[in-house]
Order: C-alpha cells, then sequence, then structure tokens
C-alpha cells in the first residue's frame, strides 16, 4: 500500500512536469530569454521520475496500479481524471519521456539560432505532456482528451515556420486529415458509453468478456476507434498528412515519428486489445489495412528524393507493420516494434536534421552524397539506424521485426502467403534504406554544399551517440538475458502470456531477405553494375504511377474540389442568397419600404389626427354594438 | 317634466359640437375648449343616469362624485394643456395648430 502511494503521487508529477514547463514558457517567453532551459529540466525530472516508477513498478508485485479523482459528476455520470499503470504504459512513459528528451536536449542545438525558440520549446513541452497523459489515462474520454491536444501540438509544430505557405498548408492537411478520424474515435467512445455506461477502459474490458456488450456494437466501435488510430498513425487512406508535415522543424518530425504523435495509435489499439479480440471482423480489418500501408508506404520511399519525405514513407510503413501486428492479435509484439522503430527513426530524424544543418538547410538527396567525409558522426549514426530500420542482424529492428514474423506464422491457414508478403515488405524496407543511406552519406559529393558539409556542434551529436548505443543494444532487451534472473525478454515483461519463440528457419529466411535487400541497394545505388535510371526507364509508367504518390493526393484534391467545394458552394450559395439576402436583409428592406408608404398618414394636421380618433372610436363602439 | 332622455339629448348635442370643434378648429385655445365640452356632455350624462336611475340610497351619489373626479382631471389637464399653448405660443407668435409641424418626417 506505502509502495502503491508512492508510486501514484509520482505518476501524476510526470506529465504534470511538461504542463507546468508549457505553461511557464508560454507566458514567461517575454520576461526570460532562456527560459527553454525550464522546458528541458522539465522533460528530465520527468524522465528520472519515469524511471522510478519503473524501478519501483517492478519491485512491487502488483501489476496494475491505478488512481482517479472525479472531475464532472452528474448524478449517476461522472468524469474521472485517472491514471493507470500497467507494464504497458510504463513501458510507455520510459520510452516518451527518453525521446523527448534527447529531442529537446538536440533541439537546443538545433534551433539556436531560431528567434522563436521559446515558443518551439513550450510546444514541444505540450506535446509530450500531452502525450504522457494519453498513456497513462484510464477512461476514454480523458484520453480522447490527450489525443486532441497530440493533434493540436502537432498541428503547431508542422505549422512552426507559419511564414511558409507549404508548412501552413501542411499544418491544417494534417489537423484536418487526423481530424477525420478524431470523429470517428470519438463515436466510438460514445457508442461505447451508451451500451456501458462507463468510460473506465478496464470496466468496458470486463463488460466486453462477460458479454454486455452486443456484438454489433462491439464490432462497430472497436472499427470506429481503430478509424481514429489510422488517423493518428497515418494508416491508408489517412496517410497523406505524415509526408507533408516534414514542413515543420526536424527535431519536431523526429518527436512525431517516434514517440508522440503516429505512436498514440498504435497505443490506443494495444491498450484495447482484448475489446478488439471480442469484436469478429475488426481484427482482420486492421490486419488489412496495416498490410496495405506497409506495402504503399515502402514503395513510395524507395522514389522520395527528399531525405525527410522518404524518412517520413519509411514511418508510414512500419506503422502499418505495428497495425498488421496487432490485426494478427500479437500486440505485444507491435509495442515492441513501436519502441524498436521510435529509436531507430528519431535516430535517423535527428541525423538528417543534422545533415540540414550542416548543409544550410539542403533535403535533396540527389544533391548530397560523400557526406561521411565530413560527418562521421551522423553518418555513422544514420548508417546504425538505417541498419536497425531494414532489420539487420544484431541491431534491434532485427529483433522486433523476427518477433513479428514469428507471430505471422501462427495466422490462420493463409500464413505462408502472408509471410510472403511480408518479407517482401521487409525487403522493400532494407531496399529503400539503403538507398537513401548510399545516396546521402556514401560516394562521392554531388555539390558544393554537400562538399562543404561540416559536422554538427556536440549538443546535436550527443543525442545520436546516445540513441546509436541504445539502437545497437536495444536488442538485447527484447531477448532473455541469461545473467539476469527471471527475465524472459520485454515481451514477457508487458504481458506475461506473450512467449517469445524463436524459429532457426524463419531467422535464417529474414536475415538473406534483409541482406539481399541491402546488397540490390548497394548495387543499384552504391556500385554502378546495374542502372538505377534505367530501370526507372523501364518502367517508368509504373514509376511515375509511384512518384506521383499513387495519384491519392490528387484523387483527395478532386474529391475536395468537386465534391466538398461543391457542396461548400451550395450551401454558401443558401447562406447567402436565402439566409442572408432573404431573411436578414429581407426584413430590414421590407420594413424600410413599408415605412416609406406609410409615413405619408402621418400628415402633421391634428384635424386628420382628431379626424381618425373619432373614426376609430365610432369604429370600436360599431365593432362592440354588432359583437 | 324633465325627463333623462333630455339630459341625453343634450349630452349628446354637446358632445357633437365638441366633436366638430375638435376636428374643424385651427386655435390650440378653441380646440381645447371642445374637448372641454366633450367632457361636460359627458358630465351632464353621469348626473342624468345618476338622477334617474333606481339605484339603492347609498350608491346613488356615484354618479356625481364620478364627475367631481372628471372635474377635478380636467382642470390638472386644462392647466397643462394650456401651459403647452403658451410655450407654442412664445415661441411661434401663433396658436394654430397647422403650424405645428415640425416632427413631420
Amino acid at each position: 500500500m506505502q509502495l502503491s502511494t508512492s508510486i501514484t503521487t509520482l505518476l501524476w508529477l510526470i506529465p504534470l512536469c511538461c504542463f507546468i514547463a508549457f505553461g511557464l514558457s508560454a507566458l514567461g517567453k517575454y520576461f526570460i530569454t532562456r527560459i527553454y532551459y525550464i522546458c528541458i529540466g522539465a522533460i528530465f525530472c520527468a524522465f528520472i521520475l519515469s524511471f522510478l516508477v519503473l524501478y519501483q513498478f517492478v519491485l512491487s508485485d502488483e501489476g496494475v496500479f491505478t488512481t482517479s479523482v472525479d472531475w464532472i459528476v452528474i448524478g449517476s455520470f461522472a468524469i474521472t481524471w485517472g491514471i493507470l499503470l500497467d507494464s504497458l504504459s510504463v513501458i510507455m512513459i520510459g520510452f516518451v519521456t527518453f525521446v523527448s528528451l534527447l529531442v529537446q536536449l538536440y533541439s537546443l542545438g538545433y534551433m539556436l539560432n531560431d528567434p522563436r525558440i521559446s515558443w518551439f520549446f513550450s510546444v514541444i513541452s505540450l506535446f509530450t505532456a500531452a502525450m504522457l497523459v494519453l498513456v497513462l489515462s484510464d477512461n476514454l474520454i480523458f484520453l480522447y482528451f490527450a489525443w486532441e491536444i497530440v493533434g493540436l501540438g502537432s498541428y503547431l509544430l508542422i505549422g512552426f515556420y507559419y511564414d511558409r505557405e507549404a508548412a501552413s498548408q501542411a499544418a491544417k492537411k494534417a489537423f484536418i486529415t487526423t481530424r477525420i478520424g478524431d470523429v470517428g474515435l470519438l463515436i466510438g467512445i460514445l457508442l461505447i458509453y451508451k451500451s456501458t455506461g462507463t468510460f473506465n477502459i478496464s470496466s468496458i474490458i470486463d463488460m466486453a468478456q462477460n458479454g454486455a456488450i452486443s456484438e454489433s456494437v462491439l464490432t462497430s466501435s472497436s472499427l470506429l476507434i481503430f478509424f481514429g488510430a489510422m488517423g493518428k498513425s497515418a494508416q491508408f487512406p489517412l496517410h497523406v498528412w505524415l509526408p507533408d508535415a516534414m514542413e515543420g522543424p526536424t527535431p519536431a518530425s523526429a518527436l512525431i515519428h517516434a514517440a508522440t504523435m503516429v505512436a498514440a495509435g498504435v497505443y490506443l489499439v494495444a491498450r484495447m486489445h482484448a475489446f478488439f479480440d471480442l469484436a469478429p471482423v475488426a481484427l482482420p480489418i486492421v490486419f488489412c489495412v496495416g498490410l496495405v500501408t506497409f506495402l504503399i508506404g515502402g514503395s513510395l520511399a524507395i522514389v522520395m528524393t527528399d531525405l525527410k519525405r522518404a524518412l517520413a514513407y519509411s514511418t508510414m510503413s512500419h506503422l502499418g507493420l505495428m497495425m498488421l501486428s496487432l490485426g494478427a492479435g500479437t500486440w505485444v509484439v507491435a509495442i515492441l516494434h513501436l519502441v524498436v522503430h521510435g529509436l531507430s527513426k528519431s535516430l535517423l530524424f535527428l541525423c538528417a536534421g543534422s545533415v540540414m544543418h550542416g548543409t544550410g538547410d539542403q533535403t535533396d538527396c540527389w544533391s548530397m552524397g560523400g557526406l561521411k567525409k565530413n560527418m562521421k558522426i551522423t553518418a555513422y549514426g544514420f548508417t546504425i539506424g538505417a541498419l536497425s530500420l531494414g532489420g539487420i542482424i544484431p541491431l534491434a529492428g532485427f529483433f522486433s521485426k523476427e518477433e513479428i514474423l514469428v507471430s505471422l506464422t501462427e495466422y490462420g491457414g493463409l500464413w505462408p502467403i502472408i509471410l510472403i508478403v511480408v518479407l517482401a515488405g521487409v525487403f522493400i524496407s532494407t531496399f529503400y534504406i539503403t538507398r537513401l543511406t548510399v545516396i546521402t552519406f556514401y560516394g562521392e559529393a554531388r555539390s558544393d554544399h554537400a562538399e562543404k558539409a561540416h559536422e554538427s556542434s556536440w549538443i546535436m551529436t550527443t543525442p545520436l551517440v546516445i540513441l546509436s548505443a541504445l539502437v545497437v543494444m536495444f536488442g538485447f532487451i527484447l531477448v532473455p538475458l541469461p545473467f539476469v534472473e527471471n527475465y524472459k525478454g520485454l515481451g514477457h515483461f508487458i504481458d506475461p502470456q506473450y512467449k517469445l519463440h524463436f524459429v532457426p528457419w524463419l531467422s535464417l529466411l529474414s536475415i538473406i531477405v534483409a541482406s539481399s535487400g541491402l546488397l540490390v541497394g548497394w548495387l543499384f545505388y552504391g556500385s554502378n553494375v546495374i542502372s538505377h535510371k534505367k530501370m526507372a526507364v523501364r518502367i517508368f509508367p509504373f514509376y511515375d504511377f509511384v512518384v506521383r504518390k499513387y495519384k491519392i493526393d490528387d484523387l483527395y484534391q478532386w474529391v475536395i474540389d468537386h465534391a466538398v467545394l461543391a457542396f461548400a458552394r451550395l450551401v454558401s450559395f443558401f447562406d447567402r442568397v436565402v439566409l442572408n439576402d432573404a431573411l436578414v436583409n429581407g426584413t430590414g428592406k421590407s420594413v424600410l419600404l413599408s415605412s416609406f408608404r406609410i409615413k405619408y398618414l402621418q400628415t402633421g394636421r391634428s384635424y386628420n389626427y382628431a379626424m381618425a380618433m373619432v373614426i376609430g372610436v365610432i369604429l370600436s363602439l360599431a365593432v362592440w354594438w354588432l359583437a | 317634466m324633465i325627463d333623462l332622455v333630455h339630459f341625453q339629448v343634450l349630452s349628446i348635442a354637446l358632445f357633437c359640437i365638441g366633436v366638430y370643434g375638435f376636428m374643424a378648429r385651427r386655435s390650440a385655445v378653441m380646440v381645447l375648449l371642445s374637448i372641454e365640452l366633450m367632457l361636460n356632455a359627458v358630465n351632464i350624462n353621469l348626473i342624468g343616469f345618476a338622477a334617474f336611475s333606481d339605484f339603492a340610497e347609498s350608491t346613488r351619489a356615484l354618479g356625481q362624485v364620478l364627475v367631481i373626479f372628471v372635474i377635478t382631471i380636467a382642470a390638472g389637464e386644462l392647466a397643462l394643456a394650456i401651459a403647452i399653448i403658451l410655450r407654442v405660443y412664445r415661441n411661434l407668435k401663433s396658436v394654430n395648430i397647422d403650424q405645428l409641424d415640425s416632427l413631420k418626417g
């Protein structure tokens, strides 16, 4: 009991630190010049606190801690601010605070010369705080608030350079696209509330398992919740905002792609996994959406020439992989991949930011080349991140990908076909990241700015080194360690029912696939054995189709132009003509017009008035007489 | 023998004269006098009904009391109206009500 109290007190403090930092830095930026140190201090406190919580959590035998205070109580209806700490959220808070801390340290160097650095840091704090609330929340409505603040944070960060047209457009695109998903999520939450009468996640899952929720409600609400997750986690067809989100500052991209924004959707589905299990068609749909996203994102990442955009599509692809794994029913694996991919991807993005810093904000990777010569730490960091993302043994990415593949072998009768498709996706994944690494960092410099690139300052390279080291070592945390007693891998820690399987032939296969992806990528872009240009010409129609992002953005633009805007024009016509001209102005005009006519009654001659009075009296007498 | 009918005829005659004067006269003073005529026509009517009604002894005086009230109020009204007419005369050097049309739009 003593332990439980101290844990829950610490828990409240973790998001509170970041919220206070946000408030102070947003309000105090006019008074104190280096206010961002407050933000860094706050996130550092949150980081330390979350590891204290992790330590106490591991020591205690209880698996779940909850605490809540009432916020709104109306009769039997109550909304609470509640916290749920279990092995899933304890991993998430550690991960979020860690990545956010490194990103903020890095931003100290990256954003140093930006006049609006204080605002950047306050939004980052808000963003992190919202994500922490989201992962700690024990009820859906509280989670939804945090979910929306995360959306707000992403909007503010993507539109940070709001004076650039593209950035403000991208911010709007991200906000509106995720909003579409959020509406689904809200409806799903309310639907659940209608049939259970509670927002509390554990009670909802209990009731669902006891059969208190009808199957149709289960299916529809879980699909609606998944729709919300699709928006946040950039799943096809709501993925269009993610590549455009690259308009924001690069550290913000690192945070969005690793820990905060896109992780929210995967986390939500993982949190509600027991609910999804009970809905009959929900999981196959999650699986299919994940698979499509995995392949589309991977293929788009191959053809992008912009360093950050290629990374963005790679994130989308790996989010698809996580969703696929959630759909296969192995949510633990999805969370493992979320953490591993988040570490690799934040490393890659921070390296990309370092490249931009060193070359004067250039992002076109074809104009780079040979950066290894001048930017050793960045180049090696990027290579390590890329190898991990591509799933090369023994980096972290290999292990999480391996566990996803193993879990797929238990997926129904169709598993060989699915396995082949996913392996093809893994091949694509290794291929594009190899391409990106090789043409950016290796070979000859292709331009002046690549020739004269310089390494970033120590404050920026230190997070790169820490993340690289972690990416190299993290894989071993995922598997049972021989020298730690009772430790059966991180997956087992998250869910004791989960067992790590090791299938030798599959590992061999995945090593072969990943290595061949690496090799083919090298053949295409590192050496001149195969010319990628000739290849692109040979399959030009398809290549062109992919370069145009499968024309999905064009399709949306067409729909917006021809359906949404047409409807909007109709509504605005109604508003202008019927409401404004006819009703509002019409009333005024008719009064004016009638008064023009009636004013001639006012002759100004008093005997006319006297006559009117007499006639009036006579008429009213007559009426009284006759009635 | 004077009957209720005589009272009523007198009253109607006075009232019609009052109405005619109210409508036809230009001078504000004459309009005021016409209004007084109408009021007094009503008073005569009230007195007549009070005298010839078969009300109980205790309520017979009601009509006369009402007349007293009318006279009182008419006195107040007259004082106010004459004051207004005096102000109008000071400003316009005339009491012709046809000239009082500056509010006309």
